[in-house]
């Protein structure tokens, strides 16, 4: 048994120690957000934030984190965006993260595998960098982290525009 | 109660017929009859393929009004992030029906108990006229007469705006004609559930003239994306049944090995797993997917198999395809452009090309391993819960696998990673594998490929290569064409799990299999060059490498991925004839004009030659340099015909001779689709083609030993990333005359390499005739 928290919320889980945190989060908690795409880190679509930095869940075991380091997974990012901003509850009920809005009204996934790890990056790069330049989402998406955040439907375009888009919709606050 | 009233009315061909006095709700529904010669001798697994899916008193049509003005569709093609399904195809009914995109609120899409068609998510526009197209026209046809009755007024006098038919001075609308009313469209349709097409509607019913377009044309949203993004769609991954395994597959040593022993499970570390063994396959099973995962490992270390050495090694593909590979068995295929004697014409033409030109195996490399889910009930019934492009024709390979029939089989469409052609014909890999386990078991089994499984037992596009003569006039002009294309089949349906377990499949790779699965090499990229007085295109066809060495006869399985067979064939062509451009001392844009006469094809490379702000000269560029550190610029082109569309790319880039690296710049597209029904969907869709396509082009090569494929993981088997982007330019040309709906999102991926390398050529001076455009391979060559 180990307690881990979990989108603002403290959760028990019962898998064992050495378990990859993606399994706990998909299997024990139902939280589909991270997808298994390679088991080793290189392609980025099991990330989750923690602490509000980028991580692999398929290579971080459970018993790595502790009980009140912050995961967050896509289910998480409205919520986490609601509090930042201090909006009330039922706001935040209809309120996306700007990084999920700017991903629809830019019409960035096609097949959508991927397009968890890079909402997760983006959301971490612009809590830190609120305007980064292209050359700066670049690296953010290539050389910044343990590897590359990998797309096979070739996408890179509209994700550079979609993590344009929610720094605009950032900075407006709505 | 419901009682049967009047006779069926006649509609174009399809048949409308009622039951009135319905005392809630109503509905018009679309479904089908079965007519057609292909449907009347199909045996009886296929008449049984359409129990579950076929009847059409069963809720499995194609669009269904109902009382409050909403309407869903059904299409047994599956989204694989194209967003057409959730696009065009509701822009394509809401104008053929008169309605607007939002009156279509449901898209049942996939699985082959819920939708009528089947047939694979490769030709989502019917070359220009796709089933839902047609079963729009009928069933719009049908509320006309409705209304026509209705209403009092004859039928060509009433008019029709956003589902609101008026005529007389009254008006009624779609949800009241069908409301209190069941009323069952029934349209003709032929072909065959489980095969690869599929079944297609047929007849004339009348088409909205484009004049009257509303919808198509303009930019709605893809309404998957909104739940995709936040994490409220089902994708296959997430399927969860009650009591269900995880498995894990250890695949064999070699693509010609067969078991010795399976290793045993070390139950004092997982005493909850266990090994199921079914010929040469070896499953191990647990309640737990990180059980699974690491008792299989353990098996797998344990598990012994015997050796084989049956592929030549990709050092030696080449020389293998062209001294050793049987062409003989597959009749030579000859172009539909061919024409004169080009033999003749080269024989005396004083300036010349002659060259060979290599085109690797690549993987479909999906972001997601391949996965599903299998339940196999006790009476026999199969249900699997995957991500499939054709899932009416898994169907067929299951019930074929198990000894059943296909209204046995049922499968459940989620979505997934794209893997771009895969599964098309069927299975993707897990499936089956499911599916036998879950069989042996009697409880629902989840197969998740690793990232090794994917890259070394998937199906991959096969690799080529062409011989290309051809010949300039001294008017600059392209005198005569010759190309031999030389490749490997490129469609195996065969699922892998039924091939190592021994049982029944359809058969391997060999001349007469049905056209698509067979080793017959068609030639599959349109003459463009119409002006060009002498072409000869052949095409040859051989079994799979390793097939014929192999014990369980798989080799290098090789299956469609994006733009198939025809970018094995316009990569070489293109790169040829901007060759022989440079060798005419033409522009490689003008010489592709001025041997074309299509309207189109030229349009389009005009466009791209101004988007591009393209300097027409000769290539080589007068400075080209192949030595020194000092990076140097270049440019190229391309031009295809590919389902009803014409494409034109160029390509800068940026050569450093002395590394070899290639960095590109730009890449320009121009596209003329005939109707553009969705631009900024194609947009997003050539986007994303150009990306592949830079990847395929200076990346992409599957590397294999004597024994299998040795890559394993995203290092070994590189795509490119977001720092290696070109700057990419689409310009999409609407050209509504020509009145059909060209493919959107095949294509750019092929158009690249050639684009790229002619580029090289104009930098440099020098000719790369093979891809990857790799710096190792770049760099030899400039040193030469």
């Amino acid at each position: 048994m180990a307690t881990i928290t979990v989108n603002g919320v403290k959760r028990e889980v019962h898998a064992p120690g050495d378990t990859p945190l993606l399994y706990v989060l998909r299997n024990e908690l139902q939280l589909i957000g991270p997808q298994f795409g390679c088991g080793l880190a290189q392609c980025g679509a099991c990330s989750v934030l923690i602490d509000g930095k980028e991580v692999r869940s398929c290579i971080t075991s459970l018993s790595d984190v502790a009980p009140n380091q912050e995961i967050t997974t896509l289910e998480g990012l409205p919520a986490r965006w609601a509090k930042q901003k201090g909006l009330s509850a039922e706001e935040a009920k209809h309120t996306l993260h700007p990084v999920q809005q700017a991903w629809i009204e830019e019409q960035t996934p096609q097949c959508g595998f991927c397009q968890n790890g890079m909402m997760i990056k983006a959301t971490e790069l612009l809590e830190s960098n609120p305007h980064p330049t292209i050359g700066q989402i670049k690296e953010a998406f290539t050389t910044a982290g343990v590897s590359p955040n990998l797309c096979r439907c070739g996408t890179y375009t509209a994700i550079i525009e979609a993590v344009q888009h929610a720094a605009t919709i950032m900075a407006k606050g709505r | 109660m419901a009682t049967m009233s009047e006779q069926p009315g006649n509609v174009f061909g399809a048949t409308l017929t009622r039951r009135q006095f319905v005392k809630t709700g109503g509905a018009l529904v679309v479904g089908f009859s079965l007519v057609g010669t292909e449907i009347l001798k199909a045996d009886t697994p296929k008449s049984a393929a359409m129990k579950n899916s076929l009847d059409p008193s069963l809720p499995s049509s194609w669009i269904e009004i109902h009382p409050d003005n909403t309407i869903l569709i059904r299409t047994g093609k599956n989204d694989f992030g194209q967003g057409t399904t959730f696009t065009a195809y509701r822009q394509i009914v809401a104008d053929e029906m008169s309605v607007p995109f939002e009156a279509i609120t449901t898209v049942v899409q996939g699985s082959t108990d819920a939708t009528p068609d089947g047939s694979g998510a490769f030709d989502f526009l019917g070359r220009g006229d796709p089933n839902i197209r047609k079963a729009a026209a009928y069933t719009y046809q049908a509320l006309l007469d409705l209304a026509a009755e209705r209403l009092g007024v004859a039928k060509g006098k009433l008019t029709v705006k956003d589902g609101i038919v008026s005529g007389g001075g009254k008006s009624i609308s779609y949800g009241d004609l069908v409301k209190g009313q069941q009323l069952k469209l029934t349209i003709p349709v032929a072909g065959d559930l489980t095969s690869i097409m599929g079944l297609r509607i047929t007849g004339n019913p009348p088409m909205k003239p484009v004049s009257e377009y509303k919808v198509i044309g303009k930019s709605y949203q893809n309404s998957v994306i909104v739940s995709k993004v936040q994490a409220k769609e089902t994708w296959a991954t997430d399927v969860r049944l009650p009591g269900m395994l995880h498995a894990r597959v250890v695949h064999p040593k070699t693509l010609g090995s067969t078991l010795v022993s399976a290793g045993q499970v070390d139950k004092g570390k997982f005493p909850n797993s266990q090994v199921i063994v079914k010929g040469n396959l070896v499953g191990v099973v647990a309640p737990t997917e990180w059980e699974a995962i690491q008792a299989a490992q353990q098996v797998a270390s344990g598990t012994k198999w015997t050796e084989w050495k049956g592929l030549p090694g990709n050092a030696k593909l080449y020389e293998y395809l062209k001294n050793d590979a049987d062409w003989t068995t597959a009749p030579v295929q000859k172009g539909n452009g061919n024409k004169g004697d080009a033999d003749a014409v080269l024989a005396s033409a004083h300036k010349k090309l002659s060259a060979t030109y290599q085109f690797p195996y690549m993987k479909h490399a999906p972001i997601g391993p391949t996965m599903a889910v299998a339940d196999v009930k006790t009476d026999g019934t199969v249900h699997i819960y995957t991500h499939n492009q054709n899932p009416q024709e898994l169907r067929g390979e299951i019930a074929m696998m198990l000894g059943t029939t296909a209204d046995h089989v049922i499968v459940h469409a989620y979505p997934g990673p794209g893997h771009y052609g895969r599964s098309n014909g069927g299975n993707a890999g897990a499936e089956d594998e499911a599916v036998l386990l879950s069989q042996a078991l009697g409880k629902p089994v989840r197969v998740q490929w690793m990232r090794a499984d994917d890259m070394q037992w998937s199906t991959q596009a096969a690799a080529a290569f062409s011989e290309i003569q051809l010949a300039v006039d001294e008017k600059g002009k392209m005198a005569a064409y010759q190309v031999d294309h030389f490749m490997p089949p490129m469609q195996d349906d065969r699922p892998i799990g039924a091939v190592l377990a021994g049982l029944p499949t359809m058969p391997a790779p060999k001349a007469d299999n049905d056209r698509i699965t067979s080793t017959i090499n068609g030639v599959s990229d349109p003459w463009v060059y119409a002006q060009v007085p002498n072409v000869t295109e052949r095409g040859h066809g051989t079994f799979q490498v390793g097939q014929k060495a192999s014990p369980l006869a798989v080799g290098l399985r090789d299956h469609s991925m994006r733009t198939p067979v025809q970018f094995q064939q316009n990569y070489p062509r293109e790169l040829a004839v901007s060759e022989a451009a440079a060798l005419a001392g033409v522009d490689a844009i003008q010489f592709r004009i001025d041997n074309a006469t299509e309207e189109r094809a030229i349009g389009v490379l005009k466009a791209a030659r101004e988007a591009s702000r393209w300097d027409t000269r000769p290539s080589p560029r007068p400075d080209a340099v192949a030595t020194g550190s000092k990076p140097v610029h270049g440019r190229g082109v391309s031009l295809m015909y590919r389902n009803l569309t014409y494409w034109a790319c160029v390509c800068r880039v940026v050569v450093t001779p002395d590394t070899g690296a290639i960095n590109v710049e730009e890449c320009t597209m121009a596209v003329d689709p005939g109707i553009v029904i969705n631009p900024a969907q194609l947009k997003r869709q050539v986007e994303g083609g150009v990306v592949m396509g830079v990847s395929n082009a200076l990346l992409e090569e599957v590397m294999f030993d004597e024994s299998g494929i040795t890559q394993d993981d995203w290092i070994s088997y590189p795509i490119l990333n977001m720092s290696d982007i070109p700057e990419i330019k689409v310009v999409l040309i609407n050209n509504p005359k020509v009145g059909t709906y060209g493919g959107g999102s095949e294509a750019p991926n092929a158009l690249v390499a050639s684009a790229i390398a002619a580029s090289l050529h104009d930098a440099t001076g020098k000719v790369l005739r093979r891809i990857p455009l790799k710096p190792a391979y770049v760099q030899a060559l400039l040193k030469a």
